[in-house]
């Protein structure tokens, strides 16, 4: 699933870098694509970098695996005795 | 430390586990309006868009007016979750999930809509291929391509605990809930990586909300057509978008609410709390439409004043007025002393709005291209069966992709509402505490002491 975050917005980045270059060739105010893609571009590796947090901060901590899992899963009965709560 | 024998909110997840007759009947309903839509828009595929009421010089009609609406309700998950969420209003916890839901899904149709007003949908590489960054449009496409990201990251993240439950109380799609659980075990350091990840979201989300609905109204406001070419037109739509989101957040909150049985998480306090906020965004709206007619009024300028007229006492008048009937005058008489009934009044008031700013929509778009600057001849527009199905079908297909979404997912985050039984009463009462004269004063930072 990060893979296809990956495809798809680097896709996006992609795309707007096409029209950057198509303005740039035709000098056809290229200043204005510039310009938008200081901030597209930024916003969707933002997004990016979000969606890639969060999988290697879960995935990454599920493969240590050195703290007990606690609610909800409720699988075994061990569970129910121990481990963190839920709590900021 | 939470009981994970707890099933307090099992309620939450009987919609997933079992399914009434009432799914099916609704869903048959709806199918019927989309396979309208299908036969209008196969229609118009086949026969070009001659078939539609469109032609010179009103090239837009209700397909421009239901995109516009559609981007403007997308405003209710982003704006309401993120904002309540960053302020730490306890009583968003029922209902951040429904709003974000409305946003993705509202999202996806109101972006078809611009395929089928196209006519010739293969047009649409044209945008990916050629586009100008110089066209309001390809904003508009850039920023809507944006907020559709971010809406999805936003909705996604926050179910992941309550994925995780699926995942471990339910026998059916069990590889698709732990795919998308990512291995949730409700550990401290996922806990903080999720935490942060939702505060990021919520923070990031907020300006590109309103930048969408900025360029929304860009798009008209960048010509220099009669009543377009306002500056106060970024505003204006995005309070319109707010409006309407809140009004779509609060029926659907109704309709859920009734057909699950969610009484005890959805109370007359949630629809009272969004009815104030329906009530302050009635009257914003109100002061920016007179702000805009006003300018646009007393500055005479003749082609304003033939669109002006025509809507005033013209042939858009019940169009007009029914707007101001439905987006201020009901909304307040019914807000404005919310006392007992409150359930009935809000949702009196938030389907009056959603008929009202969809009215606006139409207001803005049509007359000013029913009565151009250049000199074509003024047109009437009279929408034909196949925009009425499409229409139709649009928000089938919305309710559709919302009534599958709760047969998959908990409508109401449970997490949340479990975070809220344990942490947050305390987290508030301690809050409060720091408000309060001749209580224990919080420790102070050194530049707090200077002050």
């Amino acid at each position: 699933m990060a893979g296809a975050a990956v495809l798809f917005i680097g896709g996006i980045v992609t795309w707007i870098i096409h029209l950057i270059r198509t303005a740039w060739r035709l000098k056809d105010v290229p200043s204005a694509s510039i310009g938008i893609s200081l901030v597209a571009i930024p916003v969707f590796l933002t997004l990016l970098g979000v969606v890639v947090y969060v999988f290697w901060g879960l995935l990454g901590d599920r493969a240590r695996g050195d703290e007990a899992p606690a609610w909800p899963a409720a699988r075994r009965e061990s569970d129910r005795e121990g481990g963190p709560g839920w709590k900021r | 430390m939470v009981d994970a024998t707890d099933n307090r909110d099992a309620i939450l997840l009987a919609p997933i586990e079992r399914t009434e007759p009432g799914f099916y009947w609704a869903v048959g309903l709806l199918s019927l309006l989309i396979l309208w839509g299908a036969i209008a828009y196969w229609t118009q595929l086949d026969e070009g868009l001659g078939v539609t009421g469109l032609h010179q010089p009103v090239s837009w009609g209700f397909y421009v007016t239901n995109f516009v609406f559609f981007i403007g309700i997308s405003h209710a998950g982003t704006l309401i979750s993120a904002i309540l969420r960053l302020s730490r209003a306890e009583w968003r916890r029922p209902v951040t999930r429904m709003a974000e839901v409305i946003t993705v899904m509202v999202l996806f149709i109101g972006a078809g809509q611009i395929l089928v007003d196209l006519g010739r949908p293969d047009r649409i590489m044209n945008i990916i291929r050629y586009g100008r960054y110089q066209s309001p449009l390809l904003w508009d496409a850039t920023s809507i391509g944006a907020y559709l990201t971010a809406s999805i990251v936003y909705l996604y993240i926050p179910m992941i605990p309550d994925i995780a439950i699926l995942r471990d109380r339910l026998r059916k799609r069990k590889l698709f809930y732990t795919v998308l659980a990512l291995g949730w075990t409700g550990s401290e350091r996922q806990q903080k990586v999720l935490n942060r990840a939702i505060a990021i979201m919520a923070v990031l989300v907020i300006p590109i909300a309103v930048s969408v609905h900025s360029v929304v109204s860009f798009v008209f406001s960048m010509t220099l057509q009669p009543m377009w070419h306002s500056t106060i037109f970024g505003p204006y739509f995005v309070t319109g978008a707010i409006f309407s989101g809140i009004a779509a957040l609060i029926v659907a909150m109704v309709a859920f609410r009734k057909a699950y049985g969610l009484e005890s998480y959805l109370k007359p306090i949630h629809f009272r709390y969004l009815g104030q906020l329906l009530l302050v965004m009635s009257l914003l709206w109100f002061y920016f439409t007179f702000a805009e007619y006003l300018t646009g009024y007393y500055g005479g300028a003749p082609e304003e004043m033939k669109v002006f007229w025509a809507k005033w006492s013209g042939p858009f008048r019940p169009f007009f007025w029914g707007m101001v009937l439905t987006n201020f005058l009901i909304p307040v008489l019914c807000l404005v002393r919310l006392g007992r009934r409150t359930i009935g009044r809000v949702l009196t008031a938030s389907l009056s709005v959603l008929v009202g700013m969809w009215l606006e929509r139409f207001i803005i778009v049509v007359p000013t291209l029913s009565t151009p600057r250049l000199p074509f001849g003024e047109g009437i527009y009279w929408p034909t069966w196949v925009e009425w199905g499409e229409t139709a079908g649009s928000f089938a297909l919305f309710a559709l992709f919302y009534l599958l979404f709760t047969k998959l997912f908990p409508v109401i985050s449970i997490w949340e509402i479990r975070e809220g039984r344990e942490v947050g009463l305390k987290e508030v009462e301690e809050r409060l505490l720091t408000y309060l004269p001749e209580t224990a004063e919080p420790v102070l930072m050194e530049t707090e002491k200077r002050w």
